[in-house]
């Protein structure tokens, strides 16, 4: 049975697209798991399972780091830190405030997207077949998010998506090498998470000692 | 000794000192890069510079070149550290991450293991610089060396070219290569950031990027057209050499424009802009070598030079302005006369262009050197140690100056 590239690059596009606009705590965990669901099948159909198992690793060792990482911030005591969710500039108000840009800078990656899935090579895939959309599009998204940071949340979600997308490009090497560059640059992923973690554990700590103290 | 196990002792030195240092004993953080220094003069030696253009390979040695840059960055940085009127114990963290980046960095043929040691060394800074002064500032380092490290990621799983040398898609590789070095080399348009945190945080907090990254990542860029790149040489080159002098003039002129405070930190951007510049044009020899002059003079100087102007090391702080001039014999005039050389084999308007950078230079400098500033006398003997060490700095930055090649040859083998 043969691939289906729109079907292929709709998920990864429908992924991207969730992890570039998902703010909030758990934003990092969130977009890992949406992005590695959506660019799975691209993962299946040139890594094959084992290709959508190191993806599906990353995602649930994001999602576990994410919670480690949390819980240490809150329980190591000697140590406070930033806030990784508190913008760390406020920039003056206007009509269209971070998402929009974030929005914007989607749509423009489809056409950045579509000129490389159409023109450069990797690996096995000819240029004509274009299945690299969904890859190109989920880093460039990546790298929109990492541009218009305004926390570190968002930094923290910028190279989640970079890598993983970098990740499933590896796979799509279908060298030797594939499935360990793959891992490698997978690991970014739950790293991030567990960093996110972390520092959203310390501050959530710190507000709750300040609530007890007022109390 | 293999090169990841120097860069695991810079990483658990790094985090030890972190950890269990306080502030009375904060100098010791100076162990980590002494240490990182001192292990890699047992460094495996390979005969080849790693260039980060290939597959997923091991790491096995580091060149004569690599090593003499590290090790000249370690000592480097050791001395800042000395020097600085006050140390954050946890600095040894960043110093750490960065200098085991750096090592990795600078021995691996691998895009993708590259990318991720300097995503790592970038976060740590970025971190750490966030939480020192959060701001927009701070938060664009993460944004543009973010972006550069995430644009080498990027172009991991497209090398080797081997079998692709021409196309689209070894430029789409030059691209991407060109726009992490820029960024991590903070060179326009992708350099805004570094002249923000030098204008916002404390000269200590900046020496990791300054001292441990800035080397490495330029000589990794030098190596980087000497791949098999195919097709994308020129663009990598051209883009680095427009980019490189245009940020030299900028970065120059904000030297001689900017606060005393700002100085060293635009004056080093601009030197390091114009080494980008002329390593990245005509394929001649002079440009490496004057490279490494440069390099070793700003390692030599860092130390004085990134000290607060406090009225402590006032004449040795002249003097290393002075060395730093590109007057002859200072070690800064061959270094750049070579630039000069390498640029002008190319065309006459990076020639000019180049001039403007270095007249730049010259005038921020004989201004640093004009401050009048009263000279206090060293508090105890540790005032003494540093006026002490200061003055083999600038000892030793004169002995640069009166045997550039010699010296660049004895650090760098080059």
């Amino acid at each position: 049975m043969g691939v289906s590239a729109p079907l292929l690059s709709a998920a990864g596009v429908i992924a991207s697209v969730v992890a570039i606009m998902v703010d909030g705590r758990r934003a990092v965990a969130i977009a890992v798991v949406f992005l590695a669901a959506g660019l799975a099948p691209t993962a299946a159909a040139f890594g094959g399972a084992p290709g959508v198992a190191v993806l599906a690793g990353s995602a649930v060792a994001s999602v576990l780091l994410a919670w480690i990482g949390w819980l240490s911030g809150r329980v190591l005591p000697w140590l406070s830190g930033l806030d990784p969710m508190i913008p760390a500039f406020a920039p003056p108000d206007r009509l269209f405030g971070p998402r929009s840009t974030r929005a914007f800078g989607a749509a423009v990656a489809i056409l950045v997207a579509s000129w490389v899935s159409f023109n450069v090579p990797v690996g096995q895939i000819t240029v004509e077949q274009g299945l690299l959309f969904p890859i190109a599009y989920a880093w460039v998204c990546g790298a929109v998010r990492l541009v218009t940071a305004r926390t570190v949340e968002d930094l923290a979600v910028g190279v989640a998506m970079v890598g993983i997308a970098t990740a499933t490009a590896w796979l799509l090497r279908n060298g030797n090498d594939a499935l360990p560059g793959a891992a490698f640059a997978c690991v970014v992923a739950p790293l991030a998470a567990f960093l996110a973690g972390w520092l959203n554990g310390r501050s959530s700590r710190r507000t709750q000692t300040r609530v007890e103290v007022e109390a | 000794m293999n090169p990841l196990v120097i860069a695991a002792g810079w990483l658990a030195l790094g985090l030890v000192t972190s950890a269990f240092l306080r502030r009375p004993t904060a100098r010791l953080v100076a162990i980590v890069p002494l240490a990182g220094a001192a292990l890699t003069l047992f460094v495996a030696r390979s005969t080849t510079a790693a260039v980060p253009l290939g597959g997923l390979s091991a790491i096995s040695g580091l060149d004569r070149a690599g090593q003499g840059v590290l090790v000249a960055a370690g000592l480097s940085m050791v001395l800042v550290i000395l020097l600085q009127p006050s140390v954050d114990p946890s600095m040894g963290r960043s110093i750490g991450v960065v200098g085991a980046a750096a090592t990795i960095t600078i021995a691996s043929n691998s895009p993708l293991i590259t990318g991720l040691v300097l995503a790592a060394a970038v976060a740590t800074l970025v971190l750490r610089w966030v939480d020192q002064a959060p701001g927009k500032v701070s938060l664009a380092a993460g944004r543009a060396a973010g972006t550069g490290t995430a644009a080498i990621l990027a172009a991991s799983p497209l090398l080797p070219l081997t079998g692709f040398t021409t196309g689209e898609r070894p430029v789409v590789v030059a691209a991407l290569l060109a726009t992490g070095v820029a960024a991590l080399l903070a060179v326009y348009p992708l350099g805004g950031w570094a002249a923000g945190v030098i204008r916002t945080l404390r000269p200590i907090e900046i020496a990791p990027w300054l001292i441990l990254l800035v080397p490495v990542v330029l000589l990794v860029a030098e190596r980087i057209p000497g791949g098999v790149l195919g097709a994308g040489t020129p663009v990598f080159e051209h883009v680095l050499l427009v980019v490189g002098l245009g940020s030299a003039v900028w970065g120059g002129i904000w030297a001689v424009r900017g606060t005393d405070q700002t100085r060293y930190g635009r004056v080093f951007m601009a030197d390091i802009a114009l080494c980008v510049a002329a390593i990245e044009g005509p394929p001649v020899s002079p440009a490496l070598t004057g490279a490494l002059i440069i390099l070793v003079t700003h390692l030599t100087l860092a130390p004085i030079l990134l000290r607060p102007r406090d009225g402590v090391l006032v004449w040795p702080r002249r003097v290393a302005w002075a060395l730093l001039s590109g007057v002859p014999p200072s070690p800064a005039f061959w270094g750049r006369l070579l630039l000069l050389e390498a640029l002008a084999a190319g065309n006459v308007g990076s020639t000019i262009a180049a001039v403007i950078a270095m007249a730049a230079i010259f005038t921020a400098s004989v201004m640093a050197c004009a401050i009048r500033i009263r000279p206090l006398a060293p508090p105890g003997w540790r005032g003494r140690v540093a006026d002490v060490a200061a003055w083999l700095l600038v000892a030793v930055g004169i002995a640069i100056g009166l045997a550039p090649q010699s010296l660049a040859t004895f650090v760098f083998g080059h």
